[in-house]
């Protein structure tokens, strides 16, 4: 097909543009609102399965190509045939119809292809609220301030769109329905504000699938190779400011769930993984040195009832609704899976010592090895610490960190599947792993050795540098470690993935991106600029994130506070929000019944300065203009009644002349008002 | 029509023929908090359903954007009752002298909007008891006037209130539906249905000499002309004006006999038998406007009531009235 068959074929295909302004109505309408759909579902493009982008792209073109050439839509078992087949594809892509990324998939599918059966009105409403319902999936991926820019834009489209199909006649410009849209919602961000400001924040009604805002982060179990997930995952965990100085990057070991239990698969707890009121206390035996560091913690929801705080932590401050208490591993265990965010002071000692055990048998508990599992590990083992004869826990524990030093160990993501004896595999075949596997595999040795060892879970390191004095902790710090019990010591930490990337401990563990085009222009040209201007972007973001993502109940009984609330508590927000509301709602019931009653001021002045004139005998008829009751005045009343002539004519001509005024103007009423009572006072009785 | 229509059970639209028979008649409606009704349309109630489904997944999720979207949402629709409420609320309805009509055939009634203030969009008029589909759609500028034509076909003839007519808008959102119901104090002529196909008029029969004399010395001139008409006998026509009108290009011309020699045409009920009294009215209806198109002198003749035969608009105004609000 040469060029010219080419372009006479797309000519063809596609109607000729006859430009933005000079299109029909309602090609113009179906095409906006074609736009505003593309814009809604484009952030989802990174997401969504490549079928679902094509069949969305290519419905969405072909529905603006009918409105081009106004053609008939298409049938409606068309629509049947491409529904099924996309609700084919949606289970064939996930195995399943149930969940976030089948669900938007199968909105998005939707909403494209209701604009196939644009008929009705409520067609169009069931694609405009199918579109809202698609914004809010945006927030299950990303709450950052540009989808939230994004998002308000598509609001903003949606509500023109619909305000377009509300205007029925004429052609109303773009601009002009914008405009309104754009004031309704403005006139509506009081409320908004209002609503979100005292709405209470309560945890989730009922569990969400697991895959809500966090899929991935700490669990109470831990397999070889399920933490790719979680280092892989940006998202924030939670948010420390210190009081004092902060810890050293090293130092920040937040201890999640310990893990003692191994089955040859898989990493548990022992005992409870969360702490029922009915627990009997047991408390750590700690011995801490130093000055106790104060900090607070902002915690996402992270759908466990263990909570990672820094190590050691030794008192945590009460938190509203949860009953948190430390447990003889150190752990701090609420009642119940943390579902909201939360914020609240605890206070630490980075330097302690976790001594004797609290428990009979922990130590045994510490040294089981499941049977037949990773032989060749346990040899190994039995090799290693035999050539070391009477040497302590810790001079073992220094000789294996040694070892992978030097034995060609290499830390990596993606390490790849391993068998049924993992451990086996890793040690002395592979060599290639990351914190689980090292963790683990340490773990194992030590046992095999005779030394009790246990891995622990939880987040190593933070952003850095700190914005606005937070320091950040993401997903992708998740981290695991080992322990090791040192008689006459305690349980020492030990962390063999140091030994293999002490990057990954030393500092945040994320390689950085390399800087973009414009931010290494930016640089080159001008350091300083851009150092200054990333500072202002952090600080703006952080802002974002404290007062917009990280707004919840604490928060939100804070602000009760500083407007006077001694003790608040969500019954008083609720109150409150009802208040408020319900005095909004009397003003405007008020306000209604005064407008009830309201003349128009033009009317209330003629009405006045006929009563006037019916005191000095002049007749007024309700309907009479001010033109003809100042013939009738000077008829009557000749040259005394010019004054009250003269103002209805400058009446007649500042409401119906050529220089009109929008509003009457009182000084003539007193004018006319004061000429009718001097007359009075003039006419012989 | 529908009042009488309406079954005894049914309550509601009882209910709402005793609301709308307490509103006052006028012909200039100021549109106040008083006589403006809002409620939710079907479309407000599944926006309020989505409302709850998006806080209920904000809620589950712990979606602070989800918060601020849904009530941002929230706020919107709000805003948007009281600008559907604000459309109608100022606004003034005036219905222009209506012009009498047809039976059967559609008379228009012109509704002046005017609005002082802020301009109005999307303002659609209607009778109360029409179909939504009828709507008149309007715009109303700011500070100036738009004029909305409501179609009505008054099924009976005789002297009828103007219909109640109903101007409702869902401007912005189409959320909320806000709408009022005025009753304008207009009254409404409707003459008898024309009957189609109407069989041709009656036989005219000559007239007194009075009256030709009558006419002669009123118009001067004794003979016309006219345009040919197919029938017309050879004799008729005037060959000599033929002659020039035809070089002219213009049709042959015949002499008009008429005026020459009055004849005058008698509409008589007696003439229609065989007929119940509407149709026979229907017919007398269709045969007055054939005679005025012919331009004939005619008369009619009702039980009680005589018309004096006479021609032009006034005449047909005339009789078409009498056959209006005649009555047995």
């Amino acid at each position: 097909m040469n060029a010219a068959t080419l372009a006479a074929s797309t000519r063809r295909a596609m109607p000729r543009w006859p430009g933005w302004q000079r299109l029909p109505r309602e090609a113009r309408d179906t095409l906006f609102l074609l736009a505003v759909i593309a814009w809604t579902v484009l952030p989802h493009a990174s997401h969504l399965p490549a079928w679902s982008l094509a069949l969305t792209a290519l419905v969405l073109l072909w529905r603006g190509r009918l409105a081009l050439a106004n053609a008939a839509l298409p049938g409606r078992w068309v629509l049947v045939v491409v529904l099924i087949t996309a609700i084919g594809l949606t289970f064939w892509s996930y195995r399943t119809l149930l969940g976030k990324e089948p669900g938007v998939t199968l909105a998005v599918s939707l909403m494209a292809l209701k604009t196939l059966e644009l008929r009705a009105r409520r067609d169009a409403f069931v694609v405009f609220f199918l579109g809202f319902f698609i914004i809010l999936t945006h927030f299950l991926y990303s709450q950052s301030m540009l989808v939230a820019i994004a998002m308000l834009v598509s609001v903003w489209g949606l509500l023109t769109a619909l305000v377009l199909a509300h205007m029925p006649v004429g052609q109303p410009s773009l601009a002009q329905a914008g405009g309104l849209a754009a004031r309704t919602a403005m006139l509506g961000a009081p409320v908004m504000a209002l609503l979100f400001l005292l709405f209470p924040r309560v945890g989730p009604l009922w569990g969400v699938p697991q895959d809500g805002i966090s899929k991935t982060g700490l669990s109470n179990t831990m397999k070889l190779g399920s933490m790719t997930e979680v280092a892989r995952d940006d998202a924030v965990a939670m948010r420390i400011r210190f009081d004092g100085p902060a810890p050293t990057p090293s130092q920040m070991y937040f201890r999640g769930p310990v893990l003692t239990h191994f089955d040859g698969f898989e990493w548990t707890q022992l005992g409870l993984t969360f702490a029922p009121a009915s627990l009997p206390a047991r408390l750590p035996a700690l011995q801490t040195s130093g000055t106790p560091l104060g900090y607070e913690v902002t915690l996402e929801p992270l759908r466990l009832a263990s909570v990672p705080l820094l190590e050691a932590t030794t008192e945590v401050a009460a938190i509203d609704g949860y009953r948190l208490v430390a447990r003889d591993d150190l752990q701090w265990l609420a009642d119940k899976p943390i579902l909201e965010r939360l914020r609240f002071k605890a206070s630490a000692n980075t330097s302690f010592v976790l001594g004797p055990p609290r428990r009979f048998g922990e130590l045994q508990d510490s040294l089981e090895l499941p049977v037949g599992f990773n032989p060749r590990t346990v040899i190994w083992a039995r090799a290693f610490r035999d050539a070391r004869r009477g040497a302590s826990a810790t001079r073992l524990a220094d000789a294996l960190l040694q070892h992978i030093r030097s034995d060609g160990f290499s830390y990596t993501l993606a390490p790849g599947d391993y068998g049924r004896n993992a451990i086996d595999e890793f040690w002395l075949d592979r060599k290639e792993g990351f914190c689980e596997h090292f963790a683990a595999a340490f773990v194992v040795i030590l046992r095999a050795a005779g030394v009790p060892a246990r891995v622990v879970t939880g987040y190593q390191g933070t952003d850095l540098p700190p914005v606005d004095g937070y320091y950040v902790v993401r997903q992708s710090s998740a981290h695991a470690w080992a322990e090791f019990w040192q008689t006459g010591t305690g349980w020492v930490r030990a962390d063999p993935t140091g030994a293999v990337s002490p990057d990954r401990i030393g500092r945040s563990n994320r390689l950085a991106p390399p800087p973009g085009f414009v931010a290494g222009t930016l640089d080159a040209m001008n350091p300083r600029l851009f150092a200054q201007l990333r500072n202002a972007w952090e600080a703006v973001n952080n802002r974002w994130n404290q007062w917009v993502l990280n707004y919840s109940r604490g928060q939100q009984l804070d602000v009760l506070k500083q407007i006077g609330f001694d003790t608040p508590s969500w019954e008083d927000l609720a109150l409150l929000l009802i208040g408020t509301l319900s005095g909004l709602a009397l003003a405007g019931a008020v306000w209604a019944w005064l407008d009830r009653h309201r003349i128009d001021p033009w009317v209330r002045q003629l009405e006045r300065m006929k009563r006037a004139l019916r005191t000095i005998g002049v007749a007024a008829a309700p309907h009479e203009a001010p033109r003809t009751l100042a013939m009738r005045v000077r008829g009557k009343l000749g040259s005394t009644g010019e004054t009250l002539a003269a103002l209805l004519d400058a009446l007649e001509a500042r409401r119906y002349g050529r220089a009109a005024a929008r509003r009457p103007d009182p000084a003539m009423t007193r004018d006319f008002t004061a000429e009718t009572r001097r007359l009075r006072a003039l006419a012989p009785r | 029509m529908s009042s009488t229509l309406t079954a005894p059970w049914n309550v509601r639209a009882r209910v709402r023929r005793w609301l709308t028979s307490r509103l006052p008649r006028t012909d200039n409606q100021l549109l106040t908090q008083g006589n403006v009704y809002i409620l939710p349309t079907r479309a407000g109630w599944m926006f309020a359903l989505t409302l709850i489904v998006l806080l209920l997944a904000s809620v589950n999720y712990q979606l602070n954007l989800g918060y601020v979207l849904t009530f941002l949402l929230a706020g919107s629709g709000i805003v948007s009752m009281h600008i559907t409420h604000g459309t109608l609320r100022g606004v003034t309805l005036h219905l222009r002298p209506v012009a009498p009509a047809f039976a059967g055939s559609p008379a228009v009634l012109d509704i002046v909007m005017s609005s002082p203030t802020s301009p109005r969009f999307g303002i659609g008029l209607r009778m109360l008891e029409a179909p939504a589909s009828t709507l008149a759609w309007t715009n109303v500028p700011a500070g100036g006037q738009a004029t909305a034509h409501v179609s009505y076909v008054p099924p009976l003839r005789g002297l009828h209130d103007v219909p109640t007519l109903s101007a409702e808008t869902r401007f912005p959102l189409g959320l909320f539906r806000a709408w009022t119901v005025w009753r304008p104090s207009a009254r409404l002529l409707v003459y008898p249905e024309v009957e189609a196909d109407a069989p041709a008029l009656p036989a005219a029969r000559p007239v007194a000499s009075g009256a030709t004399q009558a006419r002669r010395s009123e118009g001067g001139e004794i003979e016309g002309v006219r345009a040919y008409r197919r029938g017309d006998p050879l004799k008729l026509i005037a060959w000599k004006k033929a002659a020039q009108a035809l070089e002219t290009g213009a049709e042959l011309v015949s002499r008009d006999t008429s005026t020459s020699a009055r004849q005058e045409l008698w509409l008589d009920w007696a003439a229609c038998t065989r007929l119940d009294p509407e149709q026979r009215l229907s017919r007398l209806a269709a045969w007055t406007l054939a005679a005025d198109r012919a331009d004939a002198d005619y008369g009619l003749r009702l039980p009680g009531v005589e018309i004096d035969p006479g021609d032009g608009d006034a005449q047909r105004v005339r009789c078409l009235e009498a056959l209006a609000l005649w009555r047995s």
